[in-house]
């Protein structure tokens, strides 16, 4: 699937399946938050 | 809980803004917190608005407070008194609707690209242009929200800066 087709797919979601979606995403960016995962990438990649 | 605290009539009309509102038309992406925007009851002979109430009222069923938010479920919630005229029309207009058999109130995809507008950063950028790409607006009345709340002078620097490539 296109990432178009795909994006238009996610948007016919119905609300309350697209809140679902966002409380996975809501918890993976607080996982990665706690993992210090951005920071330590962000050290080792210095601009 | 929300709705609870409209009938115990702490709160009147809300809507939901912000990233989860734009949820409703656009594919989810992600976000930290939902905003919801409400008018609140202005006590007799007085002309300021607390949120002292709503914080109590949600602190005492269970809700805490984190960072300026108000923890209900496993969600911040940020409550934002309706402070212009935009912001009434966009909480009077919303569209109501239901998430897990639980009737809520959202605001309409062109209420919300105004407010995005009307706050300028980034990520309000962002979204107005995931908005007009997936024709998730009606232009007509888009331009009838912008036209009305003095809005047009930004939608064109808007225009300029993000649309000229396919306005020419």
């Amino acid at each position: 699937m296109s990432k178009p087709e795909l994006r238009k797919k996610l948007a016919s979601l119905s609300f309350s399946e697209k809140i679902k979606i966002l409380e996975k995403l809501r918890q993976r960016s607080l996982a990665i938050a706690a993992a210090g995962l951005r920071s330590s990438k962000a050290n080792r990649n210095p601009k | 809980m929300i709705n609870r605290m409209q009938a115990d009539g702490i709160i009147g009309k809300y809507a939901v803004g912000g990233a989860v509102g734009a949820t409703f038309y656009l594919e989810p992406s992600a976000t930290l917190d939902l905003d919801v925007f409400v008018k609140l009851p202005v006590a007799p002979g007085s002309s300021l608005l607390s949120l002292t109430p709503i914080y109590e009222y949600l602190t005492a069923r269970g809700g805490r407070v984190e960072a300026g938010h108000i923890v209900i479920g496993d969600w911040p919630v940020q409550f934002l008194p309706s402070s212009n005229v935009l912001e009434r029309e966009a909480i009077e207009e919303a569209m109501q609707t239901e998430v897990e058999g639980v009737t809520t109130w959202v605001m309409r995809a062109e209420h919300l690209v105004a407010i995005a507008l009307r706050t300028g950063r980034a990520k309000d950028h962002a979204r107005i242009l995931q908005f007009l790409e997936q024709n998730a607006v009606d232009r007509h009345k888009l331009d009838g929200v912008l036209t009305r709340h003095a809005l047009i002078p930004k939608w064109e620097r808007f225009q300029s800066q993000y649309l000229k490539e396919t306005n020419e």
